[in-house]
């Protein structure tokens, strides 16, 4: 084989050929962890297709010949029957850029590999939602339909049918199968090597996409590089009440706290975790739920933390109690998180002290007097992402017009589904937003940060009705007091203690340690003691 | 008082009540901005729709005009009428598609030209770095060569869409001479502007957002 490579612990081509997830996949094999069996198809390939604009000679028959050995190592049959194999299409680049590549789950399941996966489980609405993932996925990926713009398609289709699960789903099904066939002048396909051969061709071209492109110019990453492509057998999180998928960081990112945090997701596929779509439950739900799942993943910590020396990302799905690790990387902690890790990391005997220092940023110390809220014996409302950091406090306003008209009388936190341009007084006026839905680049994070107020998007299952407020479990009305936390993505009740990391105990230390290294003393900026050690180690 | 991108069949009333229905509550500043339409003239018609009960004024420091119910639904009805009578409603679906392509990528032009990663961390962007500065600048104007066509085909199926083109492309030009507030930040920013066509075309098709 010259494009293809089987993942597997032997694998030895460099990240530049492999792409960084089908590495870090390499990597957890290596550590004798649970990684779905599969195939690379390398950058190389990639590069070829973009030169050529088609898939490069020999490739149809090394993939043909390495679905064959998947097909025996797993004893299913890729979109056939009885027993179907469905795999996972990814991209992964050496750099990664997130949300900008194209992914298709579940590929393979086309009507008889449909069919045969309800009778092999049992469970036909399993099976359905299976096949709507998979035919959402490759319309998504192989037209210009978004999946914003599928969504709606499915939500039009069911929106007004009360009919069971099993006609939803096919209702939905038949509806997305229109929109592709709509766009592309015919059917989505069934045979399962076409499928194949579609998405890699969807993959490689979403290389060059304006956005990708974008990102990449900002990035400074190379625009030659091309993606790997990583085929996978599917494992199912949304196979029963055992299964689910998340994506966990070893230890708190916010705060570099040693203790594992992360978003999970019961009974669904592990798309929906990132993509931000649905609402997700704080990782500590899967120790009560799946103590066994549980004891695998922290083992799993264990051992990536001790490879890479540093707090590791994941994302797994669980299937039917059976845990499944997707992707590593480490984490990257910055600001106070940073300090945090490096200082622990030294105590723990991981790293010495010269190393800890090496890894926090001078610069980062900036970010290090952000005002954050004091984490201990918070009452916590909901939590999001952080998307402009500092601390604000306030009461809660429901529309932009009652928060315009509640800010003569004190602080304001305005409280939105999302936002529009429609809400520019609102926000002009507010101490604070949170929204229940958007992402780092949404709307509202984009105004929020060109007005320096502290936000929070995305809140997990919140949701604004007139006047009330309703998340966690709770409801609360207009003009109670909240408290938001910019930075960590915290939404609390009341108006609890708020730090600027003056006082970290961990900072203090590492200062110390730099000043040792350093030999100065003086009083100084943190950012120069910090960088007067990184001189005196690198010999500047 | 003629305006880029307004017709005679488009009236004044009429774009005035529209910018508010984009532009949210606010004051004559920005509508003049949004129609193209002279200050005293949006304030002429705003007190004329006020008579009709279409929008409303509030008084104080957050204060400024605002539709009313009435107002809202006034819109909704013109909004119609002037696309089936245009009938090119397809043209208007079909361009907002290829909107939908694009938002993303503004957006993560916006979120680029707020914060700078520095050694791995996005922080606030202190315009220190020019060439980070430029590089997202000339993606910005990348990006608008793209978007210009999108808003060429809006104009072409309803005509007052061209007013956004005019206000895009003021923005671009005041952000390339140096008045860096004028892509994310100032109220008649690329980004505001784009966000108002945005909201314009869920008006118009009458999506809910």
């Amino acid at each position: 084989m010259s494009w293809i490579r089987p993942l597997s612990p032997e694998v030895e081509e460099p990240v530049d050929v492999l792409g960084g997830k089908a590495y870090g996949l390499a990597v957890l094999q290596r550590l004798g962890l649970p990684v779905p069996a599969g195939f690379v198809i390398g950058t190389e390939a990639c590069r070829a297709f973009l030169r050529q604009g088609r898939l490069p000679d020999g490739l149809d028959d090394e993939l043909a010949a390495a679905v064959a050995q998947l097909e025996d190592a797993t004893c299913r049959k890729l979109g056939g029957s009885p027993r179907p194999l469905a795999v996972s299409v990814r991209s992964g680049a050496r750099e990664s850029m997130p949300g900008m590549m194209t992914t298709v789950l579940n590929l393979g399941l086309g009507t008889t590999a449909t069919s045969a996966l309800a009778a092999e489980t049992g469970d036909i609405r399993f099976a359905l939602e299976s096949r709507l993932e998979f035919v959402s996925s490759f319309a998504a990926a192989t037209t210009d339909l978004d999946a914003q713009t599928i969504e709606a398609v499915v939500r039009q289709a069911t929106g007004t049918e009360v009919a069971d699960a099993r006609t939803r789903l096919s209702v939905a099904i038949r509806a997305v199968e229109d929109a592709f066939a709509q766009r592309t002048g015919r059917p989505v396909p069934d045979d399962a090597t076409e499928q194949l051969g579609m998405a890699l061709a969807a993959v490689f071209s979403s290389w060059d996409t304006p956005r990708a492109k974008t990102y990449r110019e900002l990035h400074a990453i190379p625009a030659d590089l091309g993606t790997a492509v990583i085929v996978q057998a599917m494992v199912f999180g949304n196979r029963d009440d055992h299964s689910g998928s998340g994506v966990a960081f070893t230890r708190n990112p916010d705060t570099g706290e040693p203790t594992p945090f992360g978003e999970v997701l019961f009974r669904r596929q592990g798309d929906d975790v990132v993509s931000g779509r649905s609402s997700t439950r704080p990782l500590s739900k899967l120790a009560d739920r799946e103590p066994d799942v549980w004891a695998s993943l922290l083992d799993a910590f264990d051992r990536v933390e001790k490879y890479h020396r540093d707090a590791c990302y994941l994302e797994f799905t669980f299937e039917a109690g059976q845990l499944w690790l997707l992707q590593v990387r480490p984490g990257r902690f910055v600001g106070t998180a940073a300090v945090r890790l490096a200082t622990d990391l030294v105590d723990e005997g991981v790293i010495a002290r010269q190393e800890a220092l090496l890894r926090v940023s001078p610069l980062h110390l900036q970010r290090v007097h952000t005002r954050r809220l004091a984490v201990d014996g918070a009452d916590l409302l909901t939590r999001g992402l952080g998307a402009c950091p500092g601390v604000a406090i306030g009461r809660v306003a429901t529309t932009s017009d009652r928060a315009a008209r509640m800010a003569a009388d004190g602080p304001v936190i305005l409280v939105r589904p999302e936002t529009s341009p429609l809400d520019m007084h609102g926000i002009a006026a507010a101490a604070g937003i949170v929204t229940a839905r958007g992402g780092p680049a949404s709307h509202a994070a984009v105004v929020a940060r060109a007005m320096g107020k502290p936000a929070v998007v995305g809140a997990a299952n919140l949701t604004v009705t007139d006047d009330l407020v309703r998340a966690g479990g709770r409801t609360i009305p207009a003009g109670t007091v909240i408290a938001v936390d910019g930075t960590s993505g915290d939404v609390v009740m009341g108006s609890p203690r708020t730090t600027t990391t003056a006082t970290d105990p961990h900072l203090h230390r590492l200062l110390g340690w730099a000043d040792e290294v350093s030999g100065d003393t003086s009083v100084r900026p943190e950012p120069q003691r910090l960088a007067a050690a990184h001189a005196a180690l690198l010999g500047r | 008082m003629t305006h880029p991108g307004s017709t005679s069949s488009t009236g004044a009333d009429f774009l005035v009540l529209h910018a508010l229905r984009c532009v949210g509550f606010t004051g004559l500043a920005r509508v003049a901005a949004a129609t193209g339409l002279s200050e005293p003239d949006v304030e002429s018609e705003l007190i004329d729709l006020a008579v009709a009960g279409h929008v409303s004024h509030t008084a104080g420091d957050f204060g400024g005009w605002g539709l009313t119910e009435a107002g809202r639904a006034a819109d909704a009805r013109r909004v119609a009428d002037e696309l089936d009578s245009a009938g090119t409603r397809a043209s208007v679906v079909d361009a907002f598609e290829r909107f939908l392509v694009l938002n993303p990528e503004l957006l993560d032009l916006c979120t680029a030209w707020q914060l700078r990663p520095v050694d791995g961390m996005l922080t606030a962007n202190d315009h220190t770095s020019p060439g980070y500065d430029a590089r997202v600048l000339d993606r910005f104007v990348d990006f608008d060569r793209r978007a210009e066509v999108v808003c060429a085909d809006l104009s072409r199926a309803l005509p007052r869409f061209g007013r956004y083109r005019v206000r895009l492309a003021n923005a671009l030009a005041r952000a390339r001479a140096g008045e860096l507030d004028y892509l994310t930040d100032s109220m008649e920013s690329y980004h505001i502007v784009w966000f108002q066509l945005h909201e314009d075309l869920l008006a118009t098709l009458d999506i809910p957002r």
